[in-house]
């Protein structure tokens, strides 16, 4: 739907993370070509996200409130 | 009881605590995760209806998510705390909320737009507002509009999540890794690579230490020549903060409040004698 504020497991304040991950990737994308897990790797490095936890937040959420946004 | 701070940010720490058992550990562990006061919005009221702009749009109140999530998202929102402040049900207003015990912000937004933390604004005498500034809240659809007053107080993570400072709270023992210096490990390599690791060195030993994290010493975790010696009265630990407080304010009120949580145990047990 939209970003958690904070991780589910242990807090971690992850909501503004996903607009500057996901600017990474699109950048990538431009490309032609899909990012290497190693370059996944290194964003979510950047981004200070040490636990997995925090990065499944951020890898595994689909934008869907675009979508949302017609049937309010 | 030592404390030796090795590692600090404004949101980050990681210190070195000698002689303490490991309940006492433990207990420190836990007040930093669940007793931790801090503010985070307890109460949201939305305007219903239509919302007008300075031209006389309209705009319809009704959101793509519910109310109820939209509330929560801001209550998960990190503001910056003064511990000054008092608890609502201690303030010397009665619990009614006042500007020593409550932060109020409004919201207004017309779509269509994203509304982000930022978009907060602190109504009153307080200065409060929320750390990071780009947390997405909400996306607005054309002819859609929000208008929110907030109310933020203090409270602990013991009563709910919103109100949970430190995030990734852990401890472990100092470990002592004896090597050999006629065994197979190459210690060179590692004195070389983790100079900062190396406790002690004799004629036929060198002892590392893995107080500072060193991707050289992992091998010495497998390897059966190496003696692993764990010391259960030291411990390290760090921990991060969200950045309603920095990590030394919270260290230093888990270390003031342990005394107070270890009375009110007493009390209870004196009582029920």
């Amino acid at each position: 739907m939209i970003i958690p504020v904070r991780c589910f497991s242990c807090g971690k304040v992850i909501g503004s993370d996903y607009k500057k991950f996901s600017e990474k990737v699109q950048k990538i994308r431009k490309e032609g070509r899909e990012p290497k897990p190693e370059e996944v790797q290194e964003i979510l490095d950047d981004l200070h996200l040490t636990r997995y936890c925090c990065r499944r937040m951020i890898i595994s959420h689909i934008d869907l409130i675009d979508e949302i946004i017609p049937f309010s | 009881m030592t404390l030796t701070i090795m590692e600090q940010s404004d949101n980050y720490i990681r210190f070195k605590v000698t002689d303490i058992t490991p309940a006492e550990a433990n207990a420190l562990r836990r007040t930093i995760i669940s007793d931790i006061p801090k503010l985070a919005i307890d109460k949201v009221t939305f305007h219903h209806g239509q919302i007008r702009d300075e031209e006389g749009n309209e705009y319809d109140s009704s959101l793509p998510l519910f109310d109820e999530v939209v509330a929560q998202r801001l209550s998960m929102i990190p503001i910056k705390s003064d511990l000054k402040m008092n608890f609502k049900d201690n303030c010397t207003c009665g619990g009614k909320g006042c500007s020593l015990c409550t932060a109020t912000f409004s919201i207004n937004k017309l779509g269509p737009a994203t509304l982000y933390s930022g978009d907060l604004i602190s109504v009153g005498g307080t200065v409060s507002k929320p750390t990071d500034a780009e947390i997405p809240i909400l996306k607005l659809g054309p002819k859609q509009a929000i208008l929110v007053s907030a109310e933020a107080v203090l409270g602990t993570a013991a009563s709910h999540a919103k109100w949970q400072v430190a995030t990734g709270v852990s401890y472990k023992y100092s470990r002592k890794f004896i090597v050999q210096k006629k065994s197979s490990i190459d210690y060179e390599k590692i004195k070389q690579q983790c100079p900062s690791s190396v406790v002690s060195e004799s004629n036929s030993t060198v002892t590392f230490t893995d107080d500072v994290p060193c991707h050289a010493l992992t091998p010495l975790f497998e390897n059966k020549e190496c003696k692993i010696e764990e010391d259960s009265s030291s411990y390290i630990f760090q921990f991060e903060t969200d950045g309603s407080l920095s990590a030394l304010d919270v260290l230093d009120y888990a270390l003031k409040r342990l005394p107070q949580r270890l009375n009110t145990l007493l009390e209870s047990l004196v009582d029920s004698e």
